[in-house]
């Protein structure tokens, strides 16, 4: 990776943690964890992407403290595979684009967390997942469903939402910032 | 939560990839225990290594980790205590399941353990000392710059965060009201935070270019913290009975 390369990648942990500021002073349902990958996947490469989704949950374990959901690591590798290919095909130069994508990403990634979720923790991750678990659960789903449908339910919102907001940032980037990164012209 | 606290203890002195290594070594047991017995085995045994870290260490650590845990030992209780599967054990007015809470021991252990291990690593792990060692075995700059630099950059854009979200309010953005107009405030607090980043990137690399982290040679350590036969016959040793675990692991489940 090279010095540029380096810097982008803590530019995109950075995006990662702190975007998690705004959404809870706006105080959304949603976590928008995987901006900052998603976004370096579209600029630089799937390298530098899967190296700030792994440095993000990381230093998100070292910061809270709460290390024992490490192996959702493996959910960050897939979304920047999915955003750069997603990224290669253009999907993220229009809105009309990015939000169908976004949805697929949050197909993707909640098919991957649900069975972590599920198998390693029973069902009880992040508060707002595990709440819609509970209240599923009470209303008489199996835990298995419960788990599946409340992962399907939060990741399609908000990895459309973190979809359309890198789609949002690419089309605003100004042309002489725009042509530093070769990756979007591709 | 909790950061690193200064000390003398043996976990202080220790190379740094040795209290890594125990509290890595803690994670991995950790998933490879089933039974309640074994994983509450496993959080006397977190708490152990805790008090090894001294009383500061011991004292923040358990308060950090009882406050992580707890939430989650209260939706464990209603999930699988209130919800679980029969047969029911009558206590008062509520009624448990019985199955459930043997798995809600697990879980909740397991969470409980991880966290304790990894506080009192963060505890008596001087980033400093881990930076030092990692440039003295050899590890890429890339990757020390990445773990260590990340952090310091952090608050920067936490304030930076703040400044937007002030400045945005003062010129009339509204964060309340409909999920939707929630939704709507995103983009003019979250747009000019991370083009704002952009616009420094070519900035950054040149001062780390004149500094010469660009060359690839290898870095020399100033202050390598001293590693030691028995730390590094521990380290293999954990590793080795990680291995162990997991094959008992696998054949008990094959049987």
């Amino acid at each position: 990776m090279t010095l540029r390369d380096l810097v982008l990648v803590r530019l995109g942990v950075a995006v990662n943690l702190v975007i998690g500021q705004i959404v809870a002073a706006l105080l959304l349902p949603i976590y928008l964890d995987s901006v900052g990958t998603i976004l370096v996947a579209s600029l630089v490469g799937p390298r530098a992407a899967i190296a700030a989704g792994l440095v993000s949950q990381i230093l998100s374990a070292v910061i809270s403290g709460n290390f024992s959901w490490l192996p959702f690591a493996i959910v960050q590798v897939v979304i920047a595979l999915y955003a750069w290919g997603a990224a290669r095909l253009g999907l993220f130069r229009r809105l009309a684009t990015a939000v169908p994508a976004g949805l697929g990403l949050g197909l993707v990634a909640a098919s991957c967390s649900a069975p972590i979720s599920y198998f390693v923790f029973g069902g009880v991750t992040a508060g707002g997942v595990t709440m819609v678990t509970t209240v599923l659960r009470a209303l008489g789903a199996p835990l298995g469903v419960a788990v599946a449908s409340a992962s399907y339910a939060t990741d399609l919102l908000d990895k459309a939402i973190a979809c359309a907001l890198v789609s949002a940032v690419l089309r605003s980037l100004p042309r002489t910032l725009a042509a530093r990164f070769p990756a979007l012209a591709r | 939560m909790i950061g690193y606290l200064a000390g003398r203890s043996p976990l202080h002195r220790a190379h740094p990839y040795t209290t890594l290594a125990l509290a890595g070594a803690v994670l991995l047991l950790a998933f490879a225990l089933t039974q309640p017995l074994e994983i509450w085995l496993l959080v006397a045994a977190g708490a152990a290594l805790a008090m090894a870290g001294g009383r500061e260490v011991l004292r923040s650590s358990v308060r950090a980790a009882l406050l992580l845990s707890l939430p989650i030992w209260a939706l464990l209780f209603v999930l699988y205590g209130l919800l679980g599967a029969e047969p029911r054990l009558a206590l008062g007015f509520v009624s448990l399941s019985v199955p459930g809470v043997a798995r809600a021991l697990v879980l909740g252990g397991r969470i409980t353990a991880i966290v304790l291990g990894f506080l009192t690593a963060l505890g008596t792990t001087s980033p400093h000392r881990l930076v030092e060692a990692m440039t003295a075995s050899g590890v890429p700059f890339g990757r020390t710059f990445l773990l260590a630099s990340t952090l310091t950059v952090l608050p920067r854009m936490r304030d930076r965060a703040r400044q937007i979200l002030e400045a945005q309010q003062c010129r009339g953005l509204r964060i309340g009201g409909s999920p939707l107009a929630r939704l709507r405030a995103l983009g003019p607090l979250a747009l000019p935070l991370i083009l704002g980043a952009l616009a420094e990137v070519d900035e950054q690399v040149l001062a780390l270019d004149a500094r010469g982290a660009g060359g690839g040679a290898r870095r020399t350590a100033l202050d390598a913290p001293p590693d030691s036969t028995p730390q590094r016959l521990l380290r293999w040793t954990l590793l080795v009975a990680m291995i162990a675990a997991y094959a008992w692991k696998f054949w008990r489940m094959r049987g």
